[in-house]
């Protein structure tokens, strides 16, 4: 069975097919919806991002001149657009750090060590890093970018991105051990 | 406890790119100097093991979050509804998508990319899921929507798992293990060779996939992670 790619997919979106857009829709409209979510940490914002990204492909594949995957470049404007609705929220007077001072739904890490469950204290700090070390552990360890592509979707120097990925993992570590568990770094 | 990785440079290099080697986004020549490394750095195979562990922790974290709902596929159609599309431009649009330049450098530029290495499931382990993957792909296929992919939660009724394979697990081993637990793969390999992994359907409480992801556990030969999965 010939499955076919996201540049086919992209080709036939240029010249409208609409089929086509709900091929590629459906591909990867979890992977956006998601990488959205954890950036707004709301679930309508983030579907109206969704939409808009594809909306935005809609208008402009013709145009495109991806210089990476299409997944990077979709994930580069889900990024953007989430960035630029929590600057519209934070311009509607709410809070500067809105988002990051919901409180997740999730247990406290200490808590959940109590319930002596390893896995489930990790993803409660997961949950605690700020906004930009989330995203840039989502991009590596989930959406499995590389240097290269997550530079590019965040817009940093590669350099960059690997320092920044070591703070993440560092302060991850530092909040496990606040939490009780020493996994001996850092 | 003093980092000793953290004041030698040519240590400190290789561990930040450990993220990388761990979800085969890396250069072979990258590769193989980690390789090398960790052959004879117990400290830095233990960052490796962490690494691995919050992987697929965010796994499951990002797997927990659901899909969007309906309305954003609607929203959408009725705005390319709204704001059709004008034909031609592309058509004539020189070095753009149809000319094929574009697509050309596109294919090349994916065909380059590494391929998603499984860390730590063997060969063996990927032909099997590979034959599996393609009668799920079918399977997806059919399913109402037409275009759904099998990592789409599409399969609400069913209990599944997430693991990852240990990396001297045989094939042999492998499919007597799904055998066993009358399991089949449903999406997979992700990231750093994890899959999502069926193990029954909505009749199974929380509490017996717990049950069913311990036992896979303790088959520590074969399985290096498993957790029960949204």
């Amino acid at each position: 069975m010939h499955t076919e790619s996201d540049e086919e997919l992209v080709k036939r979106i240029a010249s409208a097919d609409r089929l086509a857009m709900k091929v590629l829709f459906s591909r990867h409209q979890t992977r956006v919806y998601r990488f959205a979510l954890r950036l707004l940490r709301d679930e309508t914002m983030a579907e109206d991002v969704t939409g808009d990204v594809f909306m935005d492909l809609w208008r402009q594949a013709d145009r495109f001149e991806a210089r990476s995957s299409v997944t990077t470049w979709l994930l580069t404007i889900a990024r953007n657009k989430s960035y630029s609705a929590l600057r519209k929220r934070r311009d509607a007077a709410l809070d500067d750090d809105f988002a990051e001072s919901i409180e997740d739904d999730a247990d406290d890490p200490e808590i959940v060590l109590q319930k002596q469950d390893k896995g489930l204290a990790i993803r409660a700090c997961l949950n605690q890093l700020s906004r930009e070390h989330r995203e840039v552990i989502d991009l590596v360890y989930y959406h499995e970018g590389s240097v290269e592509e997550v530079a590019k979707i965040v817009g940093i120097p590669e350099n960059t991105v690997k320092t920044r990925l070591f703070h993440a993992r560092k302060k991850l570590g530092e909040l496990l051990k606040t939490a009780g568990i020493d996994r001996g770094w850092p | 406890m003093t980092d000793t990785i953290a004041t030698d440079p040519k240590r400190s290099e290789l561990e930040e790119l450990l993220p990388f080697y761990a979800n085969g986004r890396i250069s072979a020549a990258d590769k193989a100097r980690i390789e090398t490394a960790l052959a004879a750095d117990p400290e830095l195979a233990q960052r490796l093991d962490i690494i691995r562990d919050d992987m697929a922790e965010t796994t499951l974290l990002n797997e927990s979050l659901g899909a969007p709902s309906p309305r954003v596929l609607d929203r959408l159609m009725a705005g390319m509804d709204a704001e059709p599309r004008q034909l031609g431009l592309l058509a004539t649009a020189k070095g753009g998508f149809v000319s094929g330049g574009f697509l050309a450098w596109l294919g090349n530029l994916l065909a380059a990319q590494p391929p998603r290495r499984l860390a730590y499931a063997g060969a063996a382990a990927c032909a099997l899921i590979a034959i599996q993957g393609l009668a799920l792909t079918s399977f997806a296929l059919r399913e109402t929507t037409g275009y759904e992919t099998a990592s789409a939660p599409s399969l609400s009724s069913e209990r599944y798992v997430l693991l990852s394979f240990a990396s001297d697990a045989r094939a042999g081993d492998i499919a007597s293990f799904f055998k066993r637990f009358d399991a089949s793969v449903v999406d997979g390999p992700r990231a750093n060779g994890f899959f999502k992994v069926r193990v029954g359907d909505a009749s199974l409480t929380q509490a017996q996939v717990d049950a069913i992801a311990a036992r896979m556990k303790s088959e520590a030969a074969i399985v290096r992670f498993v957790a029960p999965a949204p």
